[in-house]
């Protein structure tokens, strides 16, 4: 008798057990966000460069932030990226409350960017290039120099391997290289590290012909296949089309709305971002 | 854009690295043939490549340091007067209170290395702009050193230091030229081998971008003109060991022989672009020119005329360089191939026929070519 009280004890708990799995697997499946941003509002002195904004952002998805000049998109994603600190508003970063005080803080916590002006130095090359900042070192009579040879070794195969670039010599110094092996060499140097999750792109393209683009873009969708969270600054609303599976639409420092790439157009998003449709406008997707 | 990177293949790439290399040992050349036709004998006599290599040696330090601060697009137009001032407080320390050399010697070193922070701390943190702050503290540093000495010639040191200054110890090689490309061999290494050295470049190239990278770009260029103050320092003892005397207005120009010597050998005033080795190659160059002026006899005051056109010159050519840089050497090549391109060309010439005729005019005006002594 009092067994069998037990073992129904056991099984009601076991059960218990269970069902807790099965709502935590539920909840991860249904919200897979890698970043969320909540109530971003953003003031520089008397000016609201960002007022009340949501972004989210889930894991092996390009998602695109649009919108006219002064619309927030580059003031939204440097405080992503902890180059700037948000007035009011929280950041997520797998549902664990994520808080930067600056750029490198971001990066520790596998958030990066790739800069407009390529944040790139044309004196050094490649490989100097890709571990700008973060040197690997060898000692030599217990003097800690850098290791020059190992990490040319490890730029080449970080471009081969994670970007499929390969360069005719890693000797050169990158002002010699073109736009686009430029552009892989800044993002080489952000997928380089290991807890890589977020890559914030801006403007990738702005500076490229149209071979680089392409190029540049195929490079984006197999980073997008690797698992990571990739968030495109974008001006041309083509390569938005081609590349991306969302569109977040930024208007006058709020959030346009967010759209699935495959359900609109580009006549649509074009009308968010002027502001055309009223009806379109909400402020979350 | 991949057919661009190989068409200049082999020779132009391998080529790319000792470009800034070549422009001064080019000229170099240019003064040893000249000098072969025109005073082969006292030019080339074993004492006198002595006169120029001791002579080169005081640069050499400064040259090396001097790269690193003009790598970081800084200057520094305050070496002349740390030099003076760590040199007559050396002297002091000598003379008036029985130090010894070697201690008197560190203090000197630690002086120069004080005032470099000085001039650092100036730059990055009260924001004034280098070439200001540097003139600025020039004065100030100056006016130490006359307060100190007033109008002394400290002279008459310890053996040692007549030693550093321009013993010869090393069979062939004065012991300041030991020195000097010590001091030169520390900063290719400092430039290959350390973070300090590539933040230098990356500073130069892109100070954005390093900033953005995490790098601490303010204590970067302060160490740069730490390691200016010290070699300054060095230079000042290396120059009190040489007269064996100092005084407070010693070393004047210092600060635009050094920019020349560092500019002539390739590295580019607008940031990024360094060369030790240009650098040792700008110092020999200069002190091989003012040596032949000195051979052929031409009044002094043309030396700081010939200093001041080899630095329009050469920084005339680097910038030519620096639109052509894409394209590298088969740039450069492609000025003899296209015409049109050889304005500048045109313009060189200019300015290296003009050189020629300061040299004939100044050999007219000193007058008297006396025999050799």
């Amino acid at each position: 008798m009092v067994l069998v009280y037990f073992l129904q004890i056991g099984v009601l708990w076991l059960n218990q057990l269970d069902w807790g799995n099965m709502t935590l697997q539920a909840v991860t499946e249904t919200d897979n966000a890698v970043i969320k941003m909540r109530g971003i509002t953003k003031q520089f002195g008397g000016v609201v460069a960002l007022n009340n904004v949501d972004l989210t952002a889930y894991a092996g998805e390009v998602l695109a932030i649009v919108g006219d000049n002064g619309a927030g998109k580059s003031t939204l994603i440097k405080i992503l990226t902890g180059v700037y600190q948000p007035t009011l508003g929280s950041i997520e970063l797998d549902g664990q409350p994520f808080s930067m005080s600056s750029h490198s803080d971001a990066i520790a916590a596998g958030v990066d960017a790739v800069y407009q002006n390529l944040a790139i130095a044309d004196h050094l090359t490649p490989a100097q290039n890709l571990f700008l900042g973060s040197e690997l070192t060898k000692s030599v009579f217990g003097v800690r120099i850098l290791d020059n040879k190992k990490m040319k070794l490890e730029a080449t195969r970080t471009l081969k391997d994670r970007l499929g670039v390969q360069l005719k010599s890693m000797d050169v110094l990158t002002e010699s290289l073109s736009g686009g092996q430029r552009q892989a060499v800044a993002i080489a140097r952000a997928v380089r590290h290991d807890n890589l999750r977020v890559l914030v792109m801006d403007e990738p393209t702005a500076a490229l012909g149209p071979q680089e683009t392409a190029k540049t873009l195929q490079l984006i969708k197999s980073l997008r296949d690797q698992g990571l969270t990739v968030i495109v600054i974008s001006h041309s609303l083509d390569d938005v089309f081609e590349i991306s599976d969302r569109i977040h639409v930024q208007r006058r420092g709020q959030c346009a709305g967010v759209v699935h790439t495959n359900e609109t157009d580009n006549e649509e998003v074009l009308s968010m971002i002027v502001g055309a449709t009223s009806s379109g406008a909400t402020t979350t997707a | 854009m991949q057919e661009q990177i190989t068409a200049p293949s082999s020779i132009g790439q391998k080529l790319q690295p000792y470009v800034s290399f070549i422009g001064p040992m080019a000229m170099i050349v240019a003064i040893l043939l000249f000098m072969a036709v025109v005073e082969p004998a006292r030019y080339f006599r074993v004492s006198n490549l002595n006169q120029i290599l001791l002579d080169a040696a005081l640069y050499m330090p400064m040259a090396m340091a001097m790269t690193f601060v003009i790598t970081q697009r800084g200057i520094d137009l305050s070496i002349g007067s740390v030099a003076a001032l760590s040199a007559i407080v050396m002297a002091f320390l000598i003379k008036q209170y029985a130090f010894p050399v070697p201690v008197a010697a560190l203090i000197a070193l630690g002086l120069g290395a004080l005032m470099g922070l000085i001039n650092g701390l100036v730059i990055t943190r009260l924001k004034v702009p280098d070439l200001i702050g540097t003139l600025a503290m020039d004065l100030v540093y100056r006016g130490i050193a006359l307060v100190l000495a007033k109008g002394l010639v400290l002279a008459r040191f310890p053996e040692l230091l007549t030693e550093i200054g321009r013993g010869q110890s090393f069979m062939f090689l004065p012991t300041p030229v030991v020195i000097g490309l010590i001091t030169m061999l520390l900063g290719y290494f400092l430039l290959t081998s350390t973070h300090f050295g590539r933040y230098t470049i990356a500073i130069g190239s892109n100070p954005e971008a390093s900033d953005m990278t995490g790098i601490a770009v303010d204590r970067h260029r302060v160490y740069a003109y730490v390691l200016m103050g010290t070699m300054a320092a060095l230079a000042g003892i290396l120059l009190t060991g040489k007269l064996n005397a100092i005084q407070a207005t010693s070393a004047p120009y210092f600060n635009l022989h050094v920019i020349a010597a560092v500019v002539v050998g390739g590295t580019s005033l607008f940031g990024g672009r360094a060369s030790i080795v240009g650098s040792l190659a700008g110092v020999l160059l200069l002190s091989m020119m003012i040596n032949a002026l000195v051979t052929l006899r031409i009044e002094f005051f043309w030396q700081s005329v010939a200093s001041g056109v080899v630095i329009i010159f050469s920084v005339a050519l680097y910038t030519w360089l620096q639109k052509k840089d894409r394209d590298g050497v088969a740039g450069m090549a492609s000025l003899f191939k296209y015409p049109k391109k050889s304005k500048t060309f045109r313009l060189f010439a200019i300015i290296v026929a003009s050189l020629f005729l300061l040299t004939i005019v100044g050999i007219l005006f000193s007058g008297d070519i006396k025999p050799s002594g």
